[in-house]
């Protein structure tokens, strides 16, 4: 397979006609004919920054479990621990999970309380391809606490348009 | 969907103040939209797109889920044990259909 993500899972573009590539090569243009291709995704950090409000996360006290090769990106477990003694005056409000080669980044987002107990969540995510996975956790105090990991797939969720 | 199937495992009862682990595993296709069917249509988007848990008539727990949540969407998490009463699971489906599910928990 030539593309991680099939036409189904991306949003589709027509490839140009042979006569429209014939014709604007005759004319030194084939490369600007071909489609500008799908939109690049938003970095990472764009991504956390849109979470946290531009303040920079620390990256200490959260752990994110995530295999690092997946066979199938249709359901990838992962599990998230923030250190957070969960009391009223210091607890972990949500933790957001991005997914930043993801067709929609966002994947999910768990809201804690001082009831949680534990800032401890596990979860099954879907990963369209090969990416960086983070987590980003809000706490009581007004930071932030983030943490990432490479993860390899090897066959995406979109492939099977199922 | 004409059945709900949702599997909540979490111990009967607790000491108070005990931290219980919640586990929760719905049947559920998470259609993300886009994909085309054997037929050659395109199916529309059709998610669980929020998990809420009250307990004992506090909320505890809330889940958003978008699009890149697994189909069959598990999640695990963790409540104190404060008082006997019942934790309320309740889902929202895109469409606005809603599907409730009850557990008990006896705190000792």
């Amino acid at each position: 397979m030539s593309s991680p993500i099939s036409p189904a899972c991306a949003p589709f573009e027509p490839l140009p006609s042979r006569r429209q590539v014939m014709a604007a090569g005759a004319a030194g243009l084939a490369l600007a004919a071909l489609p500008a291709g799908a939109a690049t995704p938003p970095a990472l950090a764009e991504l956390v920054a849109r979470l946290t409000e531009g303040a920079a996360p620390e990256r200490a006290g959260i752990a994110l479990d995530i295999p690092q090769l997946v066979e199938n990106g249709n359901s990838v477990d992962v599990a998230i621990r923030v250190e957070s003694p969960m009391t009223e005056a210091d607890h972990v409000r949500w933790i957001h999970v991005i997914a930043e080669k993801n067709p929609y980044p966002d994947v999910a987002r768990f809201h804690l309380s001082p009831r949680s107990g534990r800032a401890e969540i596990r979860a099954t995510l879907r990963l369209a391809t090969s990416q960086k996975v983070a987590a980003v956790a809000a706490l009581s105090g007004g930071g932030y606490v983030m943490a990432d990991a490479d993860v390899v797939v090897t066959l995406s969720a979109c492939i099977d348009g199922g | 969907m004409a059945s709900f199937n949702a599997r909540i495992t979490m111990p009967a009862e607790a000491r108070a103040g005990e931290i219980v682990e919640v586990r929760v595993l719905v049947r559920h296709p998470m259609d993300r939209g886009g994909q085309v069917d054997a037929g050659g249509a395109t199916v529309p988007r059709k998610i669980l797109n929020r998990l809420t848990v009250t307990y004992a008539g506090e909320p505890v727990f809330r889940y958003d889920m978008h699009t890149g949540v697994s189909a069959n969407p598990f999640v695990s998490f963790t409540t104190r044990a404060v008082e006997t009463g019942d934790l309320i699971f309740e889902w929202r489906e895109d469409g606005g259909a809603t599907y409730t599910r009850t557990a008990r928990l006896v705190v000792t």
